[in-house]
């Protein structure tokens, strides 16, 4: 366990010392801000709109910590990082695992910095408390970070660096879409992401509560779905040269 | 115990795949045996299989053929690696962390507890001379500099076998120097067998105990550098005790004369000739066991190129 956190903590300490992580943060929240103005567009709805565009951006947040993985493992491989840490007594499934804790953690962090400053600008906007359904929902969205940053390493492991972005977006992308695809259910909740179970953003706006039973099982889901895409990614991964 | 800290059986690697059908091996059949102990130099020119056996060594790739064993284990046992020390050519490290961090990451994958750690980091620094950079990003480091830090992050657990890819690249003059008193003070002050390849032949000369040299991926030769030297030189030596008409006229011919004590002689020649030769056999005829002839050593560079040469030729 040591060895897994050891790894993470290199990885969210680079992730998070990036300058242009607190610039993506001070422009959602300046995005955030603006959702105010919208009054007289949204002929009222500007709160259930400020609600919505912190949530859409604060995915969008996650998605792009999620990504950076995508160029780090492929970095790390081909210039020989991974071949100092792997050649200590650090297994290979180990060594994904610290990534993806690692990069679970910054996006963590870097989500709880987006809601925090989004719940502000909210309450000093409409002088309200924080609904219970608000913060529900931001969690789940922060929640999405582990099955998320599993597709990722995936992909940053097995593909190269101009490849591997492209395809965990392709993906992520489906899995928030599988709304759509209801006539397959044999493929999403199961071998395929279903980050819709995550999406709770008209709950949040409509302040319609989310049983907590139901957070816990979709955090066991995505624990479970993570693990089990880290144990397919390593059998490969352990099959590969690192030249 | 082991007797041995490396020891490959046929070791083979090819990189050929299904993209690729025509047979492209790095390594082939390679068997050696490294004693405990022992500073032990892989030789080879670009190419000769150096960094594909010690990356088979060290878990990174998986030979096609053939077996290897680190410590007495398996090459990709995962908790053996606590007891060696790796520095790979070329070495890369996390660029935002600082030297420091990165070595703390380095003591915990080794296993090294938090107290002990804190102040193995900071005593590693300071046998590499990098103790006041410990604080800086390892993304402005040079070369030189993260050579060193890869030599610290080697020698972090204290290792029993050190394996060392080109560890001299990137070193001036006095880091070169640091770092062959590093490696003899490892072996001395801690036991430390080391393995390492290099190009630089005049240090590997002056540290090795055991060379082996690999070409186009096949081994050459190996063994300790003393015998794999001995009498492969073009010169000879004689020791002459009294000097007679015959040996006044051999002095002549001689490269150099020096003498040794009120009736001996040592005359040194560059050449060995045939006519030096018969002169020799007709000297020694004539006085018995009081001339002794000795062969000069080759160097090694002199060696190693003849090796090399002689194998290109015969294959060829």
């Amino acid at each position: 366990m040591s060895e897994i956190m050891a790894i993470a903590s290199g990885t969210w300490k680079n992730i998070l010392r990036m300058k242009v992580v607190y610039f993506l943060v001070f422009c959602v929240w300046v995005l955030v801000g603006i959702a105010s103005m919208y009054e007289v567009l949204t002929i009222g709805y500007h709160k259930p709109l400020m609600i919505d565009v912190a949530l859409v951006l604060n995915t969008i947040a996650a998605v792009l910590v999620v990504l950076s993985v995508t160029f780090e493992i492929p970095r790390e491989l081909r210039q020989g990082v991974a071949a100092t840490l792997l050649t200590k007594s650090l297994g290979r499934t180990q060594y994904l695992a610290g990534k993806m804790v690692g990069i679970c953690i910054a996006g963590f962090v870097i989500c709880v910095l987006i809601a925090a400053g989004a719940f502000l600008i909210y309450s000093q906007t409409f002088s309200e408390r924080i609904a219970g359904t608000m913060l529900q929902a931001q969690i789940l969205l922060i929640l999405s970070i582990i099955p998320m940053s599993s597709i990722a390493v995936f992909f940053a492991t097995l593909f190269p660096d101009v490849v591997a972005p492209v395809l965990t977006i392709l993906v992520i992308w489906f899995a928030f879409s599988t709304g759509a695809l209801s006539n397959i259910p044999v493929l999403y909740g199961g071998i395929l992401p279903n980050l819709d179970f995550f999406n709770f953003k008209s709950h949040a706006v409509y302040l319609e509560p989310i049983p907590g039973s139901y957070i816990l099982l979709v955090t066991a889901w995505g624990i479970a779905y993570a693990i089990f895409l880290l144990m397919f990614t390593s059998f490969f991964f352990k099959a590969k040269d690192i030249k | 115990m082991e007797e041995f800290v490396i020891q490959t059986e046929d070791l083979t690697k090819d990189y050929s795949n299904w993209f690729r059908k025509t047979p492209n091996p790095a390594l082939k059949d390679l068997t050696i045996s490294i004693p405990k102990g022992c500073i032990f130099g892989f030789l080879g020119p670009n190419g000769a299989g150096k960094t594909t056996t010690i990356k088979i060594l060290m878990g990174l790739i998986r030979p096609t053929g053939g077996t290897a064993s680190v410590l007495g284990k398996p090459y990709d046992d995962v908790e053996i690696k606590n007891r060696i020390g790796f520095l790979p050519d070329s070495p890369a490290f996390t660029p935002t962390l600082s030297a420091q961090e990165f070595l703390d990451v380095c003591g915990r994958l080794l296993k090294i507890p938090g107290n002990e750690r804190k102040q193995r980091v900071a005593e590693v620094l300071e046998i590499v001379r990098m103790a006041p950079c410990a604080k800086s990003k390892l993304g402005t480091f040079s070369r030189g500099m993260l050579q060193r830090i890869g030599i610290a992050q080697a020698i972090l657990n204290r290792p029993d076998l050190l394996i060392l890819d080109e560890p001299l690249l990137g070193l001036d003059p006095y880091g070169r120097q640091e770092f062959k008193e590093i490696i003899l003070g490892q072996k001395h002050d801690f036991r430390a067998s080391v393995f390492f390849s290099s190009h630089i032949l005049s240090d590997v000369e002056e540290i090795c105990d055991s060379i082996s040299i690999l070409n186009k991926g096949r081994l050459l030769c190996a063994g300790p550098i003393s015998k794999l030297l001995a009498g492969g030189g073009m010169g000879l030596t004689v020791e002459i005790h009294n000097c007679d008409e015959a040996v006044r006229e051999l002095m002549a011919s001689a490269d150099n004369v020096r003498k040794t004590g009120a009736s001996d002689w040592e005359i040194s020649f560059a050449q060995k000739t045939p006519e030096l030769t018969t002169k020799l056999d007709a000297l020694a005829a004539h006085y018995g066991t009081p001339v002794k002839i000795r062969h000069a050593n080759d160097d090694l560079e002199t060696f190693f190129f003849k090796k090399i040469e002689e194998d290109n030729a015969t294959k060829s």
